[in-house]
């Protein structure tokens, strides 16, 4: 498998085409999508509902498979990779962050970090400790370390939810709407501590969002419309 | 893997209700086995107790005697020979005894009874003393001719108390009334269903009563050290017994007095001696064991398929309510067999602290009933072998079914768990609700 190096793109998709079956009615969500990213990049995915930014995060996340058309994350081909393949890539080389958060409601904020590394079994206690503690503190909530995630705000639980996506220090942290439950003013400092972090961890980001003033913080825009890349630096499908 | 455990238990409890009212029934299963498993074992253990110092020893050579081919008497003639033979044989011995047999009427002033008759000779019988409890009179007294000990139901029922006078009277082979005056010398507590119809009587005044000489005995009762051995020595006694030049009666495991009917049937006069079991000798109540064992059987294995549909259900409706969870903790790398393994230890942890409940609450329910020593109904009494219920604790079995229970919990979960696990991750991420 090649390795990709600095610099070089990350993910690199081709030709891609995505379909959702509904019983006999097919629906195109993705219809010849191409896109590289480089690593380290801060990009921003913008488009109406329905255009079809969630589909792709998907395809980028390995969560989901595309119809036609090659997905390369990291080097890896995902249709070549198994169920298990696809979810030790998940869990190495991919961070997510989600609109609603989705922390696991009856671990603590500490053990919320924590698990990935758990699942990696690579680290021993205090390794764990104090990478998670160091992250806590980075996101600003080394003073709640113990607390239920119900016990927070939204944008502190979003704040655990990108030390979490940050804990295994992957090469693409994806979000998908990551303020979208917030308001404004707390969207914006979540967006501000993401781009902290890809400057301080050179971490590739990779969100999807369909606000205007969240899109400005972003090092480079993909513009989709009804599952095309209409503006960005993949558009050679785009618009005519 | 303690962080799966974690999970599972931290969404036990933040599930309380469901949790409890599944865990209340693992529980309750769990309560209704161990105290039926008591049962079997406390009346197991009276049946033991009374069927080995009343009547049968550990194991015993009866004899049939036929003088006639149509009538035989359970009768050992010279004994001491067939002692000296087992004394020989038997290498874990603890000691022999011979109880002459009889069948009598029992007459008091007031009443009268039909009674079974153990002649006993209090040099030769040093359990007894430990094991029957006087209630009035003194236990010395039987090695004296002329005295009985009688147990307390039939104290009550003849109306008689320690130092009063009683009637034995046989029917004679030559159609006569032969009587014997006793006095009753103790009125022992009553110990199952054996002693309701069992006196004792010296051996000397059983022989005056069935005119039989003293080289002649009923059975001769053999006590073992070591009780587990009884099958090889049975064996090995009768092999020893055939040797010496005695008929014995084929190997079955029926009561000495059920096979007595069969034997008349035969055509053959004389001697004949048989080597039987405790557990032969009260074969014919040991099927109330199986059937409280079969009936605790029955009623668990319904129980335990009503909680496992409850079990599934509630697993279901928890996947359901955390699709999400499990969409998000697959995304971020969960293998799928851990997904499996965190909701089946779901099922694992209820299991266990279900049944562990249930464990403490039936025994404690079982001692309770045990210390209020609750009379058994007399139509019961036949089949418990005992007047009052007895329960006991039996460790063995009482984690034999919590381990049980709790495999067969987390052996049903696996089927929610399994499609849990195989949940695509984007269908489960984007589940709403
Ligand atoms: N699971 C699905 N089944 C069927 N159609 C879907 C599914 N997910 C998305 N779609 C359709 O695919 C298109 C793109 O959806 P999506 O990627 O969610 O867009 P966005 O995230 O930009 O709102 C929409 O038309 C949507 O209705
Ligand atoms: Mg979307």
């Amino acid at each position: 498998m090649p390795k990709n190096t600095e610099g070089q793109d990350i993910v690199s998709i081709q030709n891609v085409i995505k379909e959702y079956h509904l019983d006999k009615v097919v629906v195109p969500a993705l219809r010849g999508v191409s896109l590289s990213v480089e690593a380290g990049d801060f990009l921003s995915i913008v488009g109406p509902s329905g255009s079809g930014k969630t589909t792709l995060l998907n395809l980028i996340g390995c969560v989901d498979v595309a119809t036609s058309g090659t997905v390369l994350i990291d080097g890896h081909d995902t249709k070549s990779l198994n169920d298990r393949q696809l979810t030790d890539l998940r869990l190495n080389t991919l961070g997510f962050i989600f609109q609603s958060f989705n922390l696991v409601p009856v671990l603590s904020v500490f053990q919320n970090v924590e698990f990935p590394l758990l699942l990696q079994r690579k680290f021993t206690k205090e390794e764990r400790a104090k990478r998670v503690d160091e992250l806590l503190e980075k996101v600003g909530l080394d003073k709640h370390t113990q607390h239920r995630p119900s016990e927070l705000s939204g944008g502190q639980r979003q704040r655990v939810a990108i030390a979490r996506a940050l804990v295994t220090r992957p090469k693409i942290v994806l979000a998908d709407e990551p303020t979208a439950n917030l308001d404004s003013v707390t969207g914006e400092n979540i967006i501000d501590l993401m781009k902290e972090m890809n400057r301080v961890e050179k971490t590739t980001f990779i969100f999807s969002t369909h606000d205007a003033k969240v899109m400005s913080h972003a090092n480079s825009v993909i513009r989709l419309a009804d599952g095309k890349i209409t503006d960005g630096k993949g558009a050679k499908a785009g618009a005519h | 893997m303690s962080q799966l455990f974690l999970i599972a238990f931290r969404n036990l409890v933040s599930h309380g209700r469901r949790s409890l009212f599944l865990g209340g029934a693992i529980a309750g299963v769990t309560t209704l086995l161990v105290f039926l498993g008591c049962l079997s074992s406390g009346v197991k253990q009276t049946m033991l107790e009374s069927a080995l110092t009343v009547a049968t020893g550990d194991m015993n050579v009866g004899g049939y005697y036929k003088v006639t081919a149509g009538q035989s008497a359970p009768l050992v003639t010279d004994y001491k020979k067939v002692q000296e033979i087992i004394q020989k044989t038997l290498p874990d011995l603890d000691f022999v005894t011979a109880r002459g047999r009889g069948w009598a009427r029992l007459v008091s002033d007031q009443a009268s009874m039909q009674v079974g008759i153990a002649g006993v000779d209090m040099a030769h019988e040093p359990r007894l003393p430990q094991v029957l409890k006087l209630k009035e009179g003194n236990l010395q007294d039987l090695a004296k001719p002329g005295n009985v000990l009688i147990f307390e139901n039939q104290a009550k029922k003849l109306k008689v108390k320690a130092g009063d006078s009683l009637v034995f009277s046989v029917l004679t082979d030559r159609g006569v009334n032969n009587t014997v005056d006793v006095k009753v010398c103790g009125v022992a507590e009553d110990m199952g269903l054996l002693t309701t119809f069992n006196v004792f009587l010296p051996q000397e005044t059983l022989n005056k009563l069935d005119q039989t000489n003293e080289s002649t005995t009923g059975a001769v009762l053999i006590y073992l050290k070591n009780r587990r051995r009884i099958p090889q020595d049975v064996d090995l006694l009768r092999k020893a017994l055939t040797g010496a030049g005695y008929n014995v009666v084929d190997r079955s495991s029926k009561a000495f007095w059920m096979k007595m009917q069969e034997v008349n049937k035969e055509e053959w006069t004389g001697q004949k001696l048989d080597v039987t079991s405790w557990d032969d000798e009260i074969s014919y109540v040991t099927w109330t064991l199986s059937a409280i064992d079969g009936l605790s059987f029955l009623l668990t294995t319904v129980l335990l398929v009503i909680i496992a549909v409850g079990i599934m259900n509630s697993l279901w409706i928890a996947i359901r309510e955390r699709t999400r969870e499990i969409g998000t903790l697959r995304a971020i790398g969960m293998r799928r067999w851990r997904v499996m393994v965190m909701f089946v230890l779901e099922a694992f942890c209820l299991g266990v602290l279900g049944t562990a409940a249930g464990a403490v609450l039936g025994s404690f329910l079982a001692l309770i009933l045990n210390a209020m020593h609750l009379p058994v109904p007399a139509g019961i009494q036949f089949f418990t072998m005992s007047t009052t219920l007895k329960f006991a604790l039996d460790p063995a079995r009482i984690l034999g079914g919590m381990a049980i229970i709790t495999f067969c919990c987390t052996v049903i979960s696996l089927i929610p768990s399994f499609k849990a696990a195989r949940m695509r991750p984007v269908t489960a991420i984007s589940h709403v609700g």
